[in-house]
């Protein structure tokens, strides 16, 4: 093993570091409010919004990332009307493209993930915050989106994964981020297996971070599915008994 | 202490020609119903006889599709709806009027994100917009009263059943309502944890509450309700106090009801 | 020169890129089904290694499935593609050739794919093995079945059907993923929707195409899993 290539592949794959996570977060972030309007769209029952939103998530969960990059991006570009708005200064920035791409994507599948949260809240919570004179609205925010929230969480988190993983196609549209910069290396060095192990280790890296963040955030967030100590210790005396 | 606030003279809930159809079934046929203040009624009736459904009416869970509520002299505000049915008028008058309401249910439905106290203060803070202080002041109190004060800090999952059901009664009272309604608070639990949730409600039925209570137990309609309404088929087939209905019920179906 | 429409460009005119399209979107399907097919011997293996292999066999087949799971698969259809040319240049300098020698590009994309997909099928025949019921593996050996017996009469079709449903998912994420191939020169679909857009301009139009074919498929491909799913299923009670 060529340790100091290793090194010194590190430490340049690490500088695009900031650009991998600054696109997964921007991407998740709104793509978590996207998606939480379309997954109330689903469940609104009101037959067009729920159709737009079966619609948007068959169009973006059954094609490719990279060709709904490639649309923005390119093919945007393409219309007259596109360029001459006063979006083109955001629609002609890879970068931008790239987050948009992603946001739309994600929020298809994040949207299945929250509407699942939210159709496991048990209707008698619900009632039981209507017959308090809760408005719906209050319904929503105090009740069901916060116990939506911790049942969605777990799939969530491997849905952030996956974004993660994704950014590396905004490599495609010339973004140097972790990826953008390993394939830069391959091509100039010739020496893919060590700078795949290199920018590979990172990736696991982030990805075994963002696992542990979100167990946390989990952990903390259900208390009420936790045996507290004093009734487990009972338990745990019943049971010797 | 007393919950008394109107004159006598006003019935703390009236019921009036209610009816509620699920699709093709007629659950309630024209229920027509008074319940003054400090009255405990024990609605009585077999399954699907529409006792649980006029309880939801009332704090309009369930939208009736005619005849009016009035709680305490104000009439719930309808407007005619889509294939004859009537539909709310007043969201703000309908979310106003379920916070003097206070609901117990069967299955608790206590909010499983919230501990024990969280789940009291929730209404009184966020409804009423009570102060905080005096929100857990007085929900340390009926926390007491139903004889939970240790339970605290629990969560909902961490109790039994019958704890659960007595820390929903102290968040029904919370909301300090005028009338509660119980909607079978016992059939959910285990025989031995039934008498701690009896308990606790007579304690109520004795302070002078206005009580409205669907339920299958025959103790607690004869010991502690002022009346007694025996509902059949979405219609009130005989009510009276339990020493007339328990004693010489004229109708025959409640003979045999109350016989098993 | 007159922008052709969209019709002429699905067509087979002058102008029409309908043939070519079509060449590249069976050329997606052949990656897709080589790469799946690689996953489901992979994942077929690596099940067997978690559910009863030792300890060493199980080390490598969770390492393999953690990696797998958490590193972009476009890192790994580099690492086959680049990868591959130097070991192929390296092997060829050492029988005396001279130069670059480059690995080709519909291998690597079916191998990147086939091993993304492997780990994915991993962890489906490893829950489908873990929903075979523990009772009708015990009634088998009951009657007297060896054990490779058993596994190819019960456990194995059992395991099979239960995999069904998620085995159809990761076909449906590996037609996706093939689109990557297109990176390494393979003319499929996307690349071939590229070479479009670059020749006339209409990089929209073309990428459209490309993403309404690809739904087609998807749609399509899905439905089939579906009947198949329905008819090998009868009796097993969804949960």
């Amino acid at each position: 093993m060529d340790f100091p290539f290793l090194y010194e592949t590190f430490l340049t794959l690490i500088a695009a570091l900031p650009l991998t996570l600054q696109l997964a977060a921007t991407a998740i972030a709104f793509g978590a409010i996207l998606a939480l309007g379309l997954a109330l769209c689903r469940i609104s029952g009101i037959l067009p919004l729920d159709w737009f939103a079966r619609l948007y998530i068959f169009i973006f969960r059954g094609s490719p990332l990279l060709v709904q990059i490639f649309l923005i991006y390119y093919g945007l570009g393409q219309f007259r009307e596109v360029r001459h708005s006063m979006f083109w200064f955001i629609l002609r920035d890879p970068y931008w493209c790239a987050v948009i791409a992603l946001m739309l994507n994600t929020a298809a599948y994040a949207a299945e993930i929250i509407r699942g949260g939210l159709l496991s809240v048990p209707h008698g919570q619900v009632e039981a915050a209507r017959s308090c004179g809760m408005s719906p609205f209050m319904v929503f925010r105090r009740i069901t989106l916060p116990l939506a929230v911790r049942q969605a969480l777990p799939a969530y988190s491997n849905e952030m994964i996956s974004m993660v993983k994704a950014t590396s196609l905004a490599s495609i549209i010339t973004i140097m981020e972790v990826t953008g910069v390993a394939a830069k290396l391959i091509s100039e060095t010739f020496r893919a297996i060590e700078v795949f192990v290199v920018a590979g280790f990172i990736y696991l890296a982030i990805n075994f971070v963002l696992t542990r963040l979100v167990a946390f955030v989990e952990y903390r967030l259900s208390p009420h599915m936790r045996q507290p100590a004093p009734l487990s210790a009972a338990t745990v005396a019943g049971e010797i008994r | 202490m007393t919950v008394s606030s109107n004159s006598p003279s006003v019935p703390a809930i009236e019921v009036r020609g209610l009816r509620k159809s699920f699709g093709p079934v007629e659950v309630l046929k024209g229920i027509d119903l008074t319940a003054h203040e400090g009255e405990v009624l024990s609605i009585l009736g077999a399954s699907g006889s529409g006792k649980s459904t006029m309880l939801r009416c009332i704090n309009m869970l369930e939208t009736p599709d005619g005849g009016d509520i009035v709680v305490a002299g104000e009439k719930v505000a309808m407007k005619p709806g889509p294939h004859g049915k009537s539909r709310v008028a007043d969201r703000g008058q309908v979310q106003r009027i379920r916070s003097e309401l206070g609901m117990v249910f069967q299955s608790f439905n206590l909010w499983s994100h919230k501990t024990v106290i969280e789940n009291i203060i929730e209404a009184p803070i966020h409804v009423q917009k009570r102060s905080r202080t005096e929100a857990i002041e007085e929900a340390e109190a009926l926390l007491a009263k139903v004889g939970i004060a240790d339970k605290r800090n629990h969560y909902p999952s961490h109790l039994s059943g019958g704890q659960q059901q007595r820390a929903a009664i102290a968040r029904a009272l919370a909301m300090r309502p005028k009338v509660m309604l119980f909607d079978e608070p016992t059939s959910a639990l285990d025989p031995e944890l039934v008498g701690e949730v009896l308990r606790v409600m007579r304690s109520l039925a004795e302070e002078g509450r206005t009580m409205l209570v669907v339920t299958h137990e025959m103790g607690f309609a004869r010991d502690v309700s002022s009346r007694v309404v025996f509902l059949h088929q979405g219609a009130i087939e005989e009510q009276g106090t339990p020493q007339e209905m328990f004693a010489n019920a004229k109708s025959e179906r409640f003979r045999k009801f109350i016989s098993g | 020169m007159t922008q052709p429409t969209l019709f002429d460009l699905i067509g087979t005119g002058p102008n029409g890129w309908g043939p070519a399209l079509l060449t590249g979107a069976i050329m997606t399907v052949l990656i897709a089904i080589s790469g799946f097919a690689i996953g489901a011997a992979i994942g077929a293996l690596g099940a067997w290694a978690k559910i009863s292999g030792g300890p060493v066999l199980r080390g490598i087949a969770s390492t393999y499935t953690t990696i797998l799971r958490g590193i972009p698969d476009l890192l790994v259809i580099y690492l086959f593609y680049f990868g591959g040319s130097s070991v192929v240049t390296a092997v060829g300098r050492w029988f005396g050739a001279e130069g670059f020698i480059g690995f080709p590009g519909f291998l690597a994309g079916a191998l990147a794919v086939g091993i993304t997909s492997g780990a994915q099928q991993t962890e489906v025949f490893r829950g489908a093995f873990k929903a075979v019921h523990a009772g009708e593996i015990e009634a088998a050996i009951a009657c007297g079945m060896s054990r490779f017996l058993c596994f190819r009469r019960i456990i194995a079709p059992l395991t099979l059907r239960h995999a069904l449903p998620g085995m159809g998912n990761v076909w449906q994420v590996t037609l996706k993923e093939s689109a990557l191939v297109s990176v390494t020169g393979v003319v499929e679909l996307l690349r071939q929707a590229q070479i479009g857009a670059g020749s006339t301009g209409m990089p929209f139009d073309f990428y459209a195409i490309a993403a309404v074919i690809y739904l087609a498929i998807s749609t399509v491909s899905g439905g089939l899993l579906q009947l198949g799913e329905k008819r090998a299923s009868r009796g097993v009670r969804r949960a």
